[in-house]
């Protein structure tokens, strides 16, 4: 018996060894920093070295930067234009890869095909898509329709819409695909008594698929808010934030205020609003999935 | 017609083998197919464009309005390449993706191992703690692990990208879902013959998991190629810059864009080539990481 427990101590023990170095990196890489973030928010820095404690101060300095206002707002419309072109389109694409039965496979790997592109590329190459001028991509193509050339990302009402549809085209494949298989586990026999009372295609399509996959958009949709909610290098290399602000995010004004302006302290103070808001919005990602174990995607 | 012959073995989805009778349902099918087509070529004509745009010259570039280019001459590709020292951001790259991988998959795992199987006394307090992980945003917390990584002294070398990887809440979530369904007997078994417990995790339980250990590598290879904040900010001014910490460089300097072009199209091949040798994992793997949680 006394054996049998100094075993499972050392079981124990020998067990929490093999997860120390684990545990070591997230403290050093996720945890620590998190913790450091509030600290470094509530001092002055002289580069990296933490100076006099001054509370709220940096807070109120993000606050009242002229930038903070117009990054608050983008960072909603980025959130609006995700909702109506980055959430559909997935949807849509699932139906009809789903409702085809010709080369799926090869539709399924080709629409994956942009989420294997490194971000960085992907926002690059759309930046020479949207080039302005007569030698810019989509301009070529509108002209061959005849329409005049469009300055893209350069006219302030469209940087936030392409910047979006930039986002959909890399990860809507990816989104797809788990819409795909959650319609593909429909139960067969749904459909077929649905049919026997009478149920046109379509009124299938509205009672029977979409309501199917509605407990797993809904877990999709708040992911996407999140991951919206920090966006950064697409503004910060497509538009730099531009024309005048008006696509600059507010993860891209953390980015300016730490590594252009080195004041590490105010980006730490929006670093903690920002991860605030993001458990505000985590909350009620759980109440959404009701205490589920979290659920999450790849991208 | 042979193309609706195929919708008999029709399994899954609203349209069903018996509605292809009716002509309206024929011609929508006929729609959603080319529409499927349609999707293919919006995904991948951005990537095909830049790839055949790189053989064009500046001028060309810049003067002619042309989708594609006058002539194809694969040595502008071999110029911009030699001229812009693509060799040694891309041995770089492959040293910061072979670290981080490695990294990956060893310390997730032993960690997800101790979460999975041993389960010591107080891990629910750590399994907690990693979920949460898994929601928290890494780019909120950059600019504090950047200043602790420069205050340890870590910057300007690969450890930082490498040990990163290592600290992946996902990659422990499905390391830990993998192990939970192994077979409990064998390591009761094993336990039984006196194996310690690390020696059942590399005799027993990694042997395995070898299909998830390629899930988590492929992920974290494509994650360590495309990343490029924490590279750009650890690597940024030392002679380790990554093609990705150099892509961003063009941002700020004058470089002609179609050595911008050829430099993404660089960019690009590698996960190209990974994803054609394991599309059928990395589609796969999205779709159950995606759903099981």
């Amino acid at each position: 018996m006394r054996e049998k427990k100094s075993s499972s101590i050392l079981h124990s023990i020998s067990a929490w060894l093999i997860m120390l170095p684990g545990l070591i990196l997230f403290a050093f890489f996720v945890w620590e920093p998190l913790l450091e973030s509030i600290r470094l928010s509530l001092y002055t820095a002289k580069g990296i070295h933490l100076m006099d404690f001054v509370g709220l101060k940096n807070y109120i300095a993000v606050l009242q930067h002229p930038d903070f206002l117009p990054a608050i707002r983008n960072t909603f419309l980025y959130t609006f234009w995700s909702l109506i072109i980055g959430f559909l389109i997935p949807i849509i694409m699932a139906t009809f890869i789903t409702e085809t039965v010709h080369m799926k496979s090869f539709f399924r790997v080709g629409v994956y095909f942009p989420n294997i592109m490194p971000g960085l590329a992907t926002v690059m190459m759309w930046g020479y898509l949207f080039r302005p001028g007569k030698t810019g991509v989509f301009n070529i193509l509108l002209s061959a329709l005849g329409i005049q050339p469009f300055d893209w990302l350069a006219s302030p009402a469209w940087t936030i819409p392409l910047i979006v549809l930039t986002m959909t085209w890399k990860s809507a494949g990816s989104t797809a695909l788990i819409y795909m298989a959650g319609m593909g586990s429909i139960n067969p026999e749904l459909y077929e008594a649905a049919t026997i009372d009478g149920a046109t295609p379509w009124k299938r399509f509205l009672h029977i698929s979409l309501p199917s996959i509605f407990g797993l958009g809904k877990t999709l949709l708040i992911l996407q808010i999140i991951s919206v909610f920090q966006i950064l290098y697409e503004p910060l290399v497509m538009t730099n934030g531009g024309p005048n602000n008006a696509s600059i995010s507010v993860m891209q004004l953390v980015f300016r205020y730490a590594f252009e302006d080195y004041n590490y302290p105010m980006a730490a103070s929006l670093s903690v609003i920002i991860s605030i808001i993001l458990v505000l919005l985590t909350a009620v990602y759980f109440k959404a999935t009701k205490g589920k174990k979290p659920e999450y995607s790849t991208n | 017609m042979s193309f609706f012959k195929k919708y008999r073995d029709k399994q899954d989805g609203t349209i069903r083998f018996y509605d292809i009778k009716s002509s309206w349902i024929k011609f929508i099918s006929i729609l959603i197919f080319l529409a499927c087509i349609i999707m293919v070529v919006i995904a991948i004509f951005p990537a095909l464009w830049v790839f055949l745009a790189s053989f064009k010259d500046i001028q060309e570039f810049r003067r002619t309005p042309t989708l594609f280019p006058n002539k194809y001459n694969f040595n502008v590709f071999l110029k911009t390449w030699n001229e812009l020292h693509f060799l040694k951001y891309y041995l770089n790259s492959f040293i910061a993706v072979a670290g981080s991988t490695i990294c990956a998959i060893f310390f997730n795992g032993l960690l997800a191992y101790g979460l999975a199987i041993l389960k010591p006394k107080g891990y629910k307090i750590v399994t907690g703690l990693v979920m949460w992980s898994l929601l928290i945003p890494a780019t909120t917390s950059m600019v504090s692990l950047f200043v602790n990584i420069t205050r340890v002294g870590l910057d300007g070398t690969f450890l930082p990208l490498w040990l990163a990887a290592g600290a992946n809440a996902f990659y422990v979530l499905l390391f830990k879902q993998f192990f939970e369904q192994l077979p409990k007997e064998l390591i009761e078994a094993s336990e039984l013959d006196g194996c310690s417990n690390f020696k059942i995790f590399y005799k027993i339980v990694f042997p395995l998991s070898v299909p998830i250990v390629m899930v988590v590598a492929i992920f974290a290879a494509c994650a360590a190629w495309s990343d490029f904040l924490l590279p750009y900010l650890v690597l940024s001014n030392t002679d380790k810059v990554t093609v990705m910490v150099r892509l961003f460089q063009f941002r700020t300097s004058n470089t002609n864009d179609v050595d911008v072009l050829r430099a993404i199209v660089f960019s690009i091949i590698p996960p190209i080539i990974l994803f054609t040798i394991f599309q059928k994992q990395i589609t796969q793997s999205v779709v159950s990481a995606g759903i099981k949680g």
